[in-house]
């Protein structure tokens, strides 16, 4: 069964262009600074391109894109509805989801991560391959702590409304202020990629604070569409 | 197979209260308005609902079990289907939720004669085809035991409409139960073998067939003639006037609907009024009453019931006193 859920959770992302434009529309964005950056000569290119650009904006909204394709317009409720009336569990349908979820925004965040750092390569930089190595490991994890991250708020809303809100969110609570960014991937993946690191902590703990983010906002997320109207048509519930 | 037990259940604007119900395999019908809560009913027995109280039992368990809820099929009149998938891909995914082994998408669909959509993307079916392919899945599925319907032959695939009823009643013999909620008596009469009135909410009667509601001659009847041609039926018509037997005379066409009181009188008037018109009908049939007909006739049956069930109390209150005065507590 969890095949099928699957299946269909990565059916529905592979078909919805609108996901993939809005996808490849972040990857062009970012490699066009790269490209700026690299052209300029400046003496850390891979740096600022991957603090500013890649961990600030392309990644977040990258992820943000995979999501809305991987969960549909209608979030949570609406997307696992279909596989439930089926007999699905609810909590299996969506973990299902979130795991195609955190799949698609690991790969693609490491993907464009390592491109970035390799094309804006600058002379001071660590050396490229490493350089590409690593921000790909550190686009991974944040790819992964993106998707529990609008996983859980896609659960909000009606219609899944809460993605945008936690992309909001993401950038209030993030580097602009230490104490804050401490909750958000967007604080921890600037720490990883050179940038001041919430609350002092190592590069390290943000690693590890990445990976528990992915795992209890998914958890999360799969909570909640237990509770989640089992029809489509269904919004309002018994009166108890 | 579905048992209700003490059910109390609320969302405006109907309300059950202590519900005590049954069904065993067959095909069974709801029969009540889009707000006299038919289609709650199903989404109580579908564990997509919670009960506020009572239980509610399916297949000797919870239906908000997930072992339960994989044997039970629940088609709404839009019901969610996976819309980034075909047609075919959507059958063999829910064959491996419900753990039943796949079986190719065109037999499956031939069964209500929808093969054309196998390989169309459920995005682009019109409505009438969704409910369709969903009730198809339904009706097919080797592992649904309980099969909750709404409106069956209501905003489906004109290619399935035909084959329906007769797929839905072969459901009998395989021990599933079915329950069909729809506002047609008609509906309901052609597909299930005993129905419950729903008004606002409440049970308002059981009936096991239309005959109970017309025998017990609360409920006027419709006896439709068709004959072959206009002027047959003005003879027929004439003929049958002459006899007065009818509350209401209707001709369009070759079509005469007359109602009345008594439906076997009727029967014979009608064979009478051909003999003497020298008309030859080609159709003779009961039409079924309307829903507020039927639900006025059930409600009068209740009562009937109701007033038969307290005389009789009374009597035995009456024997067990022994010897009382005639009409002694009364």
């Amino acid at each position: 069964m969890i095949g099928a859920l699957v299946f269909v959770a990565w059916t529905r992302f592979l078909r919805t262009p609108r996901a993939w434009l809005a996808a490849l529309a972040w990857w062009a964005i970012a490699l066009a600074v790269a490209v700026l950056s690299h052209r300029e000569g400046t003496l850390h290119g891979a740096d600022r391109s991957l603090l500013g650009t890649y961990g600030g904006l392309a990644l977040p909204l990258l992820s943000y894109s995979i999501a809305g394709g991987v969960w549909g317009v209608g979030g949570v409720a609406r997307s696992i509805a279909p596989v439930v009336a089926l007999g699905a569990p609810p909590a299996w349908a969506a973990a299902a989801t979130i795991a195609v979820c955190g799949a698609a925004c690991a790969i693609q965040g490491a993907l464009l991560g390592a491109t970035v750092a390799v094309i804006a390569h600058g002379l001071s930089d660590p050396p490229r391959i490493h350089d590409g190595l690593v921000t790909a490991y550190v686009g991974g994890l944040g790819g992964l702590a993106y998707a529990g991250w609008f996983s859980l708020g896609a659960s909000f809303g009606r219609r899944g409304g809460g993605r945008t809100a936690a992309l909001v969110i993401n950038w209030a609570l993030g580097p602009w202020a230490e104490s804050t960014a401490v909750v958000t991937p967007l604080g921890h993946v600037q720490n990883m990629l050179g940038g001041v690191p919430p609350l002092g902590i190592s590069e390290r703990a943000s690693a590890i604070a990445l990976l528990a983010m992915a795992g209890v906002f998914g958890w999360a997320a799969a909570m909640r569409a237990r509770s989640a109207p089992r029809s489509i048509g269904d919004r309002r519930r018994s009166v108890i | 197979m579905i048992a209700l037990e003490g059910v109390s259940a609320r969302r405006a604007p109907f309300a059950l209260a202590r519900v005590d119900l049954t069904w065993g395999p067959g095909v069974h019908s709801i029969v009540g308005g889009p707000d006299d809560g038919g289609r709650q009913l199903l989404a109580l027995v579908a564990g997509d609902e919670p009960p506020r109280r009572g239980r509610v039992r399916a297949l000797d368990g919870d239906p908000r079990d997930d072992r339960v809820r994989r044997r039970i099929a629940r088609v709404d009149l839009e019901p969610p289907l996976p819309e980034a998938l075909r047609v075919d891909e959507m059958l063999r995914v829910s064959a491996a939720i419900r753990g039943e082994p796949a079986r190719p998408a065109t037999e499956r669909l031939g069964t209500l004669g929808l093969e054309a959509l196998a390989l169309r993307r459920i995005s682009s079916l019109s409505r009438a085809e969704a409910r369709g392919v969903a009730l198809t899945e339904a009706l097919t599925s080797t592992r649904s035991r309980v099969l909750l319907l709404v409106e069956p032959l209501v905003a489906v695939d004109g290619r399935a409409v035909a084959r329906l009823p007769e797929a839905i009643r072969a459901k009998r013999t395989d021990g599933s139960v079915v329950l069909v909620a729809t506002s047609s008596v008609r509906d309901a009469t052609e597909l299930a073998q005993d129905h419950l009135f729903l008004h606002r909410g409440s049970v308002v009667a059981r009936a096991d067939s239309l005959e109970q509601l017309a025998i017990a001659a609360l409920c006027q009847k419709d006896l439709v003639v068709v004959v072959d041609n206009v002027a047959s039926a003005r003879s027929w018509v004439t003929s049958f006037s002459r006899l007065a037997l009818a509350d209401r005379v209707e001709q369009e066409g070759r079509v005469v609907r007359v109602r009345g009181r008594d439906a076997l009188a009727l029967a014979r008037a009608a064979a009478l009024a051909a003999g003497q018109a020298g008309v030859n009908p080609i159709e003779l049939r009961w039409d079924a009453p309307s829903l507020a007909e039927a639900l006025g006739a059930s409600r009068a049956i209740s009562a009937d019931e109701n007033q038969r069930e307290i005389a009789a109390r009374r009597t035995a209150d009456a024997n067990a006193h022994g010897g009382s005065s005639p009409g002694g507590g009364l």
